[in-house]
């Protein structure tokens, strides 16, 4: 039954799954192989000056500090939620099935599921999401000093400037509609109204963060789409590229 | 003309006499703006009278017809026939142990329910108690649960492994006592030792099925992790909190 008792979870469950399972499957090898390509090929080819005033997201300082950035976004729970789903298919999905692997009807079968630890194994680490909301807080200036950088160049509003724009923008919602700034801003406070230690104002922070958060998802994927695309794009401008359209000047 | 019908497919056990679980088909005239619990009750009033099924309310407020309709949990009496085509699977919930047919055993959730810490008013409170509207409203949204259990029944912690995880819907119950504005008590170090919430990987497929919206996993499961957090694993948070403690005791 899906319900265990302690028993069950001692003998058949706790001793096996402190290193969990999934880690040595070759899903996620093939992940860590690409992730590692791609880093590889970041700093092989670095665009590490600006290029017509434009500064590449992932060097500004995220080169610096990348180990920082990855852990951010790898302890999100907007990933968290995405990367178990569909790197550790744990599960892959809502559907429910009552069928084993021949196509018999298993109900209510013998739990079939892999070895799981949650997060209570190796991703406990999760846990640690604040202290890299703190880093991902204080790299968040150097955005906005590449916005004035790329402003103050020429003197012109090019389109990089624009897509410099739209990405620091998607990087501070993405930060800050984080379910950690959300605790810290006022979920952690039941009473606001209690005459001892008042607290309005956290319950007005708090419902508007809570009104981001709900698009924490999207941000959070627009925001890594728009660093990969601003990237792209700066590239093609150091090749050479007629992409840096005036659009008007300042 | 023939009238429509649909073919039913349900799920049938009876484990006292039966040594598996077998799928019958059923045939149900269709009407217009009938619900899957519609169709399962003229099979046991037509059809089969020793079919088993559970139900009350029949307006999705009492959470007793819960089931597995074409491998999606949800509730009989909510499903529109219309919205998910004439050929129609009906299981009974996977993540409790079955008594018949579409009949589950759902008397663990009382047990782990008891396990909870009630709610526990602060100390020192001047009578009669004062409650601002505007701070009910977080664990308000949790009052709204129907004790379904189709949240237990799809997240896969609960239903494939073996874990001390209480589900998604204890940790919603736990949430609106933490969450009250007058409950002076803490559950989420306790969620997280004894009811497993370390093992809920935050897939909100609880979220996804829940007919009353609660939105389980960033209303209920996160909020409890965080708080869990401030006080097993973020030193910096437990100083501070140690520090407050120390503060009020001098007091």
């Amino acid at each position: 039954m899906a319900f265990s008792t302690k028993e069950e979870n001692d003998s058949k469950f706790q001793k096996i799954t402190r290193f969990p399972r999934e880690l040595g499957e070759l899903r996620f090898w093939s992940f860590v192989l690409v992730t590692v390509l791609a880093i590889y090929l970041m700093y092989v080819f670095a665009l590490t000056e600006p290029v017509q005033g434009l500064t590449d997201p992932f060097y500004s300082p995220t080169i610096l500090v990348l180990p920082l950035v990855a852990g951010f976004r790898a302890t999100c729970y907007a990933y968290r939620k995405d990367y178990h789903r569909h790197l550790f298919s744990h599960p892959i999905g809502c559907s429910v099935e009552n069928f084993n692997k021949e196509g018999e009807v298993n109900f209510p079968g013998e739990k079939v599921g892999r070895p799981y630890s949650g997060e209570t194994g190796i991703f406990r680490l999760e846990n640690l999401h604040r202290y890299f909301w703190y880093a991902a807080v204080a790299i968040l200036p150097f955005f906005y000093y590449d916005l004035y950088l790329a402003m103050a160049y020429r003197g012109e509003f090019t389109l990089g400037v624009l897509l410099l724009i739209l990405n620091t923008l998607w990087v501070t919602l993405y930060t800050f509609s984080c379910h950690f700034f959300r605790h810290l801003a006022g979920g952690n406070v039941d009473c606001y109204s209690c005459p001892v230690n008042k607290k309005s104002y956290r319950r007005t922070i708090f419902n508007r963060i809570s009104k981001l958060n709900g698009h924490h998802e999207m941000f959070a994927w627009i925001s890594l789409a728009s660093f990969f695309l601003v990237d792209l794009y700066i590239r093609g401008v150091a090749a050479g590229l007629p992409i840096n359209i005036l659009l008007f000047r300042l | 003309m023939a009238e429509k019908e649909i073919e039913l497919k349900i799920m049938r056990q009876d484990p006292e006499t039966d040594k598996g679980p077998r799928y019958e088909n059923y045939k149900v005239p269709y009407v217009d703006g009938m619900v899957v619990l519609d169709a399962v009750r003229y099979v046991q009033e037509h059809t089969d009278p020793t079919l088993a099924i559970r139900w009350n309310c029949k307006a999705a407020k009492c959470g007793s017809c819960s089931a597995e309709i074409n491998g999606m949990p949800k509730l009989m009496c909510k499903t529109r026939v219309d919205t998910i085509g004439d050929k129609i699977t009906v299981s009974p919930m996977a993540a409790f142990p079955l008594i018949k047919d579409l009949v589950t055993d759902v008397s663990k959730n009382w047990e782990i329910t008891r396990k909870i810490p009630m709610f526990t008013p602060k100390e020192n409170m001047e009578k009669p108690w004062r409650i601002n509207p505007k701070d009910v409203e977080k664990s308000k949204e949790f009052k709204k649960c129907i004790e379904c259990g189709l949240c237990m029944d799809v997240c896969h912690v609960v239903r494939e492994h073996y874990t001390p995880y209480f589900g998604p819907m204890h940790i919603v119950k736990a949430a609106s006592w933490d969450m009250h504005p007058l409950d002076g008590v803490d559950r989420s170090k306790y969620l997280n030792k004894e009811g497993g919430l370390g093992y809920c990987n935050i897939t909100k497929c609880c979220t996804e099925v829940c007919p009353e919206h609660i939105h389980i996993t960033d209303n209920a499961i996160i909020p409890e992790k965080e708080r869990a957090v401030d006080l097993q694993y973020d030193p910096i948070a437990m100083l501070i909190k140690g520090i407050r403690k120390k503060e009020k005791v001098m007091k």
